[in-house]
């Protein structure tokens, strides 16, 4: 059997998820414009019932089309991703092997709800997404994603006068949940935006290569678990319970 | 070998669409059937049908490498045997890319067995089994119901995402197919010869397969 390699030797993978037509594949294939003259990238999609997302990438022109795939997700988006992330796994690995060495997969997710993330046994780091037009409150809300992503997305920025939404409120509604995690109002139209998000996806690469990025899992809607055995005093509730070891 | 465990306990396991093997990706072919104009009311002859031929050559192909593997006998012929019995390209690559999958999560599960550390890339999903069947010390006839009844539930999960059924009449389809995979089972578990395999193909089922496999508008990988 060939030896797996250690995590830092293979591509960092991001998933990027969010609700339905939040800017997911927009965001992908952003990325690929910016970074595919420095980084070897591919694409991995969860699309509901058709490979359109896959599609709507290979047709951007931004990768060459063979390193873009779809996953068929059996009407289970939510599954492919957290608790069954096999079919997933396998294609990364396909990737992986067909177009070595890699330096970035993306992941992107079946467009789903606010509870859906990442396993981080599928991804090294997570970016979810919202957009300005899905409502000022939607950062309230909160959920996994929301709050406890690696990079909170808020989209469409352009768009807010027309939907009556304050990004800037929008962002700072969503910073107070996250205690300190990065959030980045986003436009494609908005150089300086743009800018932030690959100086982001950059300094993720960087901590992965040196083995210091450890994935962090936004867990259910439950407080998330550190995994490392330590007792967690949760910040919603007064109780501290052992996590588990795996 | 882990035969301290019941074998009951084990295939309630193996048999467990919780078990991350990307069951979820799959219909056994009920997709594409629906595709082509399957209607709920066919649903469980369709069942019926899969038991009598495609799952036929899987449980049969299970039950022969099992023997293979306990004698130490190379598995190259039954796999040929197999790709023989299942002309359609497209459910051989399903078939493929399933054992992946199994192979993934059962290698986590058992990673000291020495059948499933013998199993080459690339082998079929009945291979797969046989080897996990091995490892559990389960009888071939257990080994074959497992075949027959996950093809079953396979149909039976997917039919409940594509046609407007209730969730309990889908589940006495089950039900009432339980005695077609026990007679499967029964038929195929004696067999030791590549040779015996029965070359019951469907041929309708393969062509939709291969259909299923060139559209791009699709729920289910297969
Ligand atoms: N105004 C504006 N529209 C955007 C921006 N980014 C994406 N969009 C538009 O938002 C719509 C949805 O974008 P997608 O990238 O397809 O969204 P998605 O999250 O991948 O959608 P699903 O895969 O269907 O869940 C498209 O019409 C995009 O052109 C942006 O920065 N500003
Ligand atoms: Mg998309």
């Amino acid at each position: 059997m060939p030896e797996t390699p250690t995590t830092a030797d293979r591509a960092l993978r991001i998933g990027i998820c969010g609700p339905v037509g939040t800017g997911k594949s927009s965001l992908i294939a952003m990325l690929c414009g910016e970074l595919a003259s420095t980084l070897r990238l591919a694409v991995i999609t969860n699309d509901i019932y058709t490979d359109e997302d896959a599609r709507y990438l290979r047709s951007a022109g931004v990768l060459e089309p063979e390193r873009i795939r779809a996953v068929e997700t059996g009407a289970c988006p939510h599954t492919a991703i957290r608790d069954d992330i096999t079919a997933n796994l396998l294609a990364v690995d396909q990737l992986e092997e067909d177009f070595a060495p890699l330096d970035i997969v993306m992941v992107e997710s079946g467009g789903d709800n606010l509870t859906a993330t990442f396993s981080p046994a599928l991804v090294d780091t997570q970016i979810f997404i919202i957009d300005v037009a899905g409502g000022g409150d939607v950062a309230r809300k909160g959920g996994p994603g929301i709050t406890r992503a690696d990079l909170l997305i808020v989209n469409k920025t352009d768009l807010a006068p027309y939907v009556g939404v304050d990004p800037v409120l929008m962002v700072a509604d969503a910073s107070e949940v996250r205690d300190g995690r990065p959030v980045i109002a986003l436009s494609r139209g908005d150089r300086a935006s743009v800018t932030a998000l690959t100086d982001w996806v950059q300094t993720q690469l960087v901590a992965h290569r040196s083995g210091i990025l450890v994935p962090a899992d936004p867990g259910p809607m439950a407080p998330h678990s550190h995994d490392d055995g330590t007792l967690h005093v949760h910040h919603e509730g007064d109780d501290a319970h052992q996590h588990a070891h795996s | 070998m882990t035969p301290t465990l019941p074998a009951d306990l084990v295939l309630m396991l193996l048999a467990d669409a919780r078990l991350p093997t990307a069951g979820h990706t799959q219909s056994a072919g009920l997709e594409p059937a629906v595709t082509h104009g399957l209607q709920s009311a066919e649903v469980a002859d369709y069942i019926a049908l899969r038991l009598r031929t495609v799952t036929r050559v899987e449980a049969a192909t299970a039950v022969v490498a099992l023997h293979h593997v306990r004698q130490g006998l190379p598995l190259d012929d039954v796999e040929t045997a197999w790709a023989a019995r299942t002309p359609s390209a497209a459910l051989r690559a399903t078939s493929r890319s399933m054992a992946r999958a199994m192979l993934r999560v059962v290698r986590r599960l058992w990673p000291d067995d020495p059948s499933v550390r013998a199993l080459a890339p690339g082998v079929s999903r009945a291979v797969v089994l046989a080897a996990v069947a091995d490892a559990c010390g389960l009888a071939p006839v257990a080994l074959a119901r497992l075949v027959g009844y996950d093809d079953v539930q396979t149909v039976a999960s997917a039919a409940l995402k594509l046609l407007p059924l209730d969730p309990a009449d889908v589940s006495a389809w089950v039900l009432d197919a339980l005695p077609l995979v026990d007679r499967l089972a029964l038929e195929v578990a004696p067999l030791t010869l590549p040779g015996s395999i029965p070359a019951s193909g469907a041929p309708q089922i393969e062509a939709w397969a291969e259909s299923h496999a060139a559209t791009t508008r699709r729920l289910f990988s297969a």
